[in-house]
């Protein structure tokens, strides 16, 4: 048995050891080859409607970036992993990007419980990380600056919703939701927002995984509502807005982007889903980076997370352009630079943005899923909101506001 | 690499405890146990929010073994006299009870969010570096205790007993066997050893959400026991280890596949994994380290 | 008054989805004695296929359903039976253990071939119809339909043909069936043939209700266990029954629980069922 169990003098002594061995190499290892950056997204699994598309447009800017010269004489070099929709294997996902390929980013983490998981790997091993994850305690980790998060909080994003179903004239609201860490307090946020309108807010949890929500309906139209808020993704939302059309409900509805997508859209009749209205995180209007992403990946109507790993990639790419180093470190030092530098040129991608990095000048960059502006913790400052209806199968724009 | 390796490593420590708990029961008893994910989930619960709440490590990583004791004992209270393949679909339906119960009850476990910064042992002293390679020999050693014990009590008259009734119940208790006293006590064991994983794998994450407990770990852990070698401890410890190192391995399969998406990637990856498992059953059912049947006793 | 009576039509109606894969569970179960997880990927199976006859060649809901009940039972049956056939040797978990690896296997080659985007049917919808206060989708009654048409058939195939009577020799005593010159290797794949094309048709009426992706037939497996247990393993009427009583349980248990333990309900019904009457409603002895 004595030979198993090492004494813990002996033990903390070759700890150190190694710990010393492993950094050594590290700095060395840096300057040579291309720029890696991965990719943490769910591909199979209950995200796995949202993994693969964020994966292409990411290799999508990519490959522009590259065709155009690289990052500082550097090709970036995109590899993805599976997080399985499950913390578990995604930490393993993280582990292997960052000591296997010694990646200096990793970029869209969805699912929060995945992003909790991985980002302390990331800000032990200084690696950088961008995610679209909605939990308001993400930001609120320790991560001393290697975490910025793309997806609105839900301060800013619930009062929003609570808002909009105002101005469409609703006084009694509902929200429907599966548990997600933010069904609380996105409900807390869109009820203060009806209440000060001199509406009433009520709302329900139901499990994402069933193939009807009848009853819960039921419960919900009890209520009387004017307005029905989805707060789940798509393949819960698609049962559900099956039901509420069947039930013969009348009043306004109003989803998230991410859920009522263009996916959505085509696979459900089309009475179904006729005069939904989403909201999505935005830039300004006039903004061209919306445009160009929906060119580059050839679909008309990106959902938030592409339109947010889009933007990450840009961002890093102009990071590590303006640190003139490729490195964790320097992408969170110079990300700001970047993304709001005053007075900054405006860009709306990373090509036009490198050009003007290289010719010295500052940069702002507005980006495809709003202006991408970061406070301290990483959260976005704030952000314009596109309000979409569906109108007869396709997706249209009512406003930017 | 090293980082990496021994990252690896440390996982796959805690699936050799989870094999090994799935093997005390499955191997030893012959009871099936499909719910693992959930004693995994309570013990992980248990040490995160005790030692959240304050207390030591140890006496968190104690109230994991008592929590999983305390499941095994509620779970088999009703199931032990059910056949096989109900205790399969009821211990199935523990561990989504359990996910539901850390999803919905925000009050105890935070919900969706999960209960983050969970204490890391010695971290601060040893640095990020140091602190897993000493977790790793922590791990390790765990692992290789539990073994030992398991092995002994394989071979003990508590563990032939536990094989009669594995073999043939109503042999077994005409034999004289308690059998479900046998049952019982196999069970909440077991759990006690997957709940103690748990623990050991909160602690070196820092994190636990009920998105963790997928019925995923489940399979893989059978993975482990299967392709180690049902009913031998060593198998157990030997499959764990092997299969997260596999699991790893499969990863790799990327590079070797240029011109597919990344879904089709990674759907390629879980066909590997499964169509391993089969294979497995198939050309070793008794696993890399088939059972040893103890030699009966000589007679003078 | 109104609000049970509602939830308990809605709970007919959902228990009719998940009645046909609960048949088809039960019926490899009666032959062959394990557990198939396999069963999800065999409903994923039928569902992709009728959803391809449908949306591509312009089949209705009929022909759907008896395409994903064919493609289901030819495929998925034929795949259960060539993977874990030389497992049956080891023991009714071994197979079962196998059968998890099998439904991971088609899950993924689903995924890999369609990937995971949301598919709908291309059917009209309609609104409920509406009496006495009460609301019953146009949909729903004609699945409920497709459904007990489904058992029907079954129940015709198993009393009245000659394979039929064998399978159920089989399931009640297989040395016995032996001895009178069954052959139980046919009869085995005809029963994994019938258990996956009855998933498969149920794969189909949850994709006609909801929409389909390779995790169709995952989400309701735990339900299909339930029901299955509820009526008693490896009884057919039984399952039919368990899958309406676990639908009404768990639209019933909404009135009072919180609807995110609606998964949880299905499981608190079998340990009570198995506490008191562990043969489940209409089966065999579960001790």
């Amino acid at each position: 048995m004595s030979k198993i169990l090492i004494d813990r003098r002996a033990a903390l002594a070759g700890a150190a050891a190694l710990a010393a061995a492993a950094a050594a190499p590290r700095a060395t290892l840096a300057q040579a080859g291309p720029i890696r950056i991965g990719m943490i997204v769910p591909l199979t699994g209950s995200g796995g409607p949202y993994g693969p598309v964020m994966a292409k447009a990411v290799k999508a800017v990519a490959d522009e970036i590259n065709a155009a010269g690289g990052v500082l004489g550097r090709k970036l070099e995109i590899l993805v992993e599976d997080d399985q929709t499950n913390p578990e294997a995604g930490v393993r996902a993280a582990r292997k990007l960052i000591d296997v390929d010694k990646v200096t980013a990793i970029c869209g983490t969805w699912a929060s419980s995945v992003t909790t998981a991985v980002a302390p790997l990331c800000w032990e091993s200084k690696t950088f990380l961008a995610t679209v994850s909605g939990a308001d305690s993400i930001t609120l980790l320790p991560h001393q600056g290697f975490l910025v998060r793309t997806q609105p909080n839900t301060t800013l994003q619930g009062r929003k919703f609570g808002e909009f179903a105002l101005e469409q004239g609703a006084k009694r609201v509902f929200f429907l939701t599966p548990q997600t860490p933010f069904a609380d307090s996105q409900f807390v946020n869109i009820k203060a927002a009806v209440e000060k309108g001199g509406g009433v807010a009520e709302r329900l949890i139901y499990d994402d995984k069933k193939p009807s929500y009848r009853t819960e309906l039921d419960q919900a139209l009890a209520f009387k509502p004017d307005a029905l808020v989805f707060g789940g993704y798509t393949a819960d939302t698609t049962v559900l807005v099956k039901d509420v059309f069947r039930a013969g409900f009348s009043g306004k509805k109003i989803a998230f982007a991410y859920s009522v997508n263009q996916k959505l859209v085509d696979g459900v009749p089309a009475e179904a889903v006729e005069g939904i209205y989403t909201i999505a995180p935005s830039p300004a209007e006039g903004s061209n980076a919306h445009k160009r992403l929906v060119k580059m990946i050839g679909m008309d109507n990106p959902d938030p997370y592409t339109t947010q790993v889009y933007d990450h990639i840009n961002l890093i790419a102009m990071a590590i352009a303006q640190a003139g180093e490729a490195s964790g470190a320097a992408i969170r030092d110079a990300i700001r630079k970047v993304s709001q530098a005053p007075g900054g040129e405006k860009v709306d991608n990373a090509l036009d943005g490198l050009k003007a990095i290289a010719a010295k000048k500052p940069v702002d960059y507005d980006g495809a899923s709003g202006p991408c502006d970061f406070t301290d913790i990483g959260d976005i400052a704030d952000c314009k909101f596109r309000y979409e209806q569906v109108k007869a199968g396709k997706i249209a724009l009512v406003k930017i506001a | 690499m090293l980082a990496y390796l021994i990252f690896t490593l440390t996982i796959g420590g805690i699936y050799a405890l989870l094999a090994l708990a799935l093997n005390l029961v499955w191997g030893g008893a012959g009871l099936v146990n499909l719910g693992l994910a959930g004693f995994f989930a309570v013990g992980a619960y248990a040490s995160a929010l005790a030692t959240g709440a304050g207390a030591p490590i140890l006496i968190g990583w104690g109230a994991a073994i008592l929590a999983g004791l305390l499941a095994g004992f509620l779970v088999t209270f009703a199931t032990l006299r059910l056949r096989d393949d109900y205790l399969a679909i009821v211990t199935l339906g523990f561990a989504e009870i359990v996910r539901l119960v850390a999803l919905n009850e925000r009050w105890l476990t935070k919900g969706a969010d999960g209960v983050s910064g969970v204490r890391a042992p010695f971290k601060a002293e040893l640095g990020v570096a140091g602190f897993n390679f000493f977790y790793l020999t922590l791990v390790a050693a765990i692992a290789c205790l539990v073994w030992l014990a398991l092995r002994r009590l394989d071979l003990s008259p508590w563990g032939r007993a536990a094989k009669a009734v594995r073999e043939d119940q109503e042999l077994a208790r005409f034999a004289g066997k308690r059998v479900l006293r046998i049952k019982f006590e196999a069970f909440a064991v077991s759990a006690a050893i997957a709940a103690l994983a748990g623990a050991l794998y909160a602690h070196f994450t820092s994190y636990v959400s009920p998105d963790h407990f997928q019925p995923l770990i489940t399979i893989y852990v059978f993975l482990a026991v299967t392709a180690g070698g049902v009913g031998r401890p060593l198998g157990a410890l030997v499959g764990g280890y092997g299969v997260v190192l596999f699991l790893e391995a499969t990863r790799f399969l990327a590079g070797m596949t240029p011109g597919l998406a990344p879904v089709q990637v990674a759907a390629l990856r879980e066909i590997v994994i499964g169509a391993s498992l089969l294979a497995v059953l198939h050309l070793r059912p008794q696993g890399v380290f088939a059972e040893r049947p103890p030699k009966a006793p000589r007679l003078p | 008054m109104t609000p049970l009576a509602q939830a308990i039509l809605n709970g007919l109606m959902t228990g009719a989805l998940i009645a046909a894969p609960a048949v088809g569970f039960t019926t490899i179960f009666a032959v062959l004695r394990y557990p198939s997880f396999a069963i999800a990927a065999h409903a994923t199976l039928g569902a992709f296929a009728a959803w391809y006859v449908n949306t591509r060649l312009g089949a209705g809901v009929p022909l759907s359903v008896a395409v994903g009940f064919l493609f289901a039972a030819l495929v998925g049956g034929s795949l259960e039976h060539a993977a874990l056939r030389g497992l049956r040797g080891a023991g009714a978990l071994t197979v079962s253990i196998g059968s998890i690896a099998l439904n991971l296997v088609l899950e993924n080659a689903v995924r890999f071939s369609f990937g995971n985007d949301l598919r709908g049917y291309d059917l009209p919808l309609a609104p409920d119809l509406r009496f006495a206060g009460l609301r019953v989708g146009a949909q729903q009654i004609e699945t409920l339909v497709f459904a007990a048409a489904i058992m029907a058939a079954v129940f015709i195939f198993l009393r009245y043909t000659r394979f039929g009577r064998a399978m159920r020799a089989v399931a009640d005593n297989p040395d016995l069936a032996r001895l009178k010159g069954v052959d139980p290797e046919r009869i085995a794949v005809a029963a994994l043939m019938l258990g996956a094309g009855l998933a498969g048709a149920g794969g189909v009426l949850i994709g006609l209700d909801t929409s389909i992706d390779p995790l169709t037939g995952f989400r309701v497996l735990l339900s299909v266990f339930a029901a299955a247990v509820l009526g008693g393993l490896g009884s057919i009427p039984g399952a039919v029954v368990g899958a309406l009583a676990l639908g009404v349980a768990e639209e019933l248990a909404l009135l009072v629980l919180p609807a995110t333990y609606r998964t949880g309900v299905g499981f608190l019904a079998i340990l009570l069922m198995l506490t008191f009457r562990p043969r489940g409603l209409l089966g065999e002895r579960a001790v």
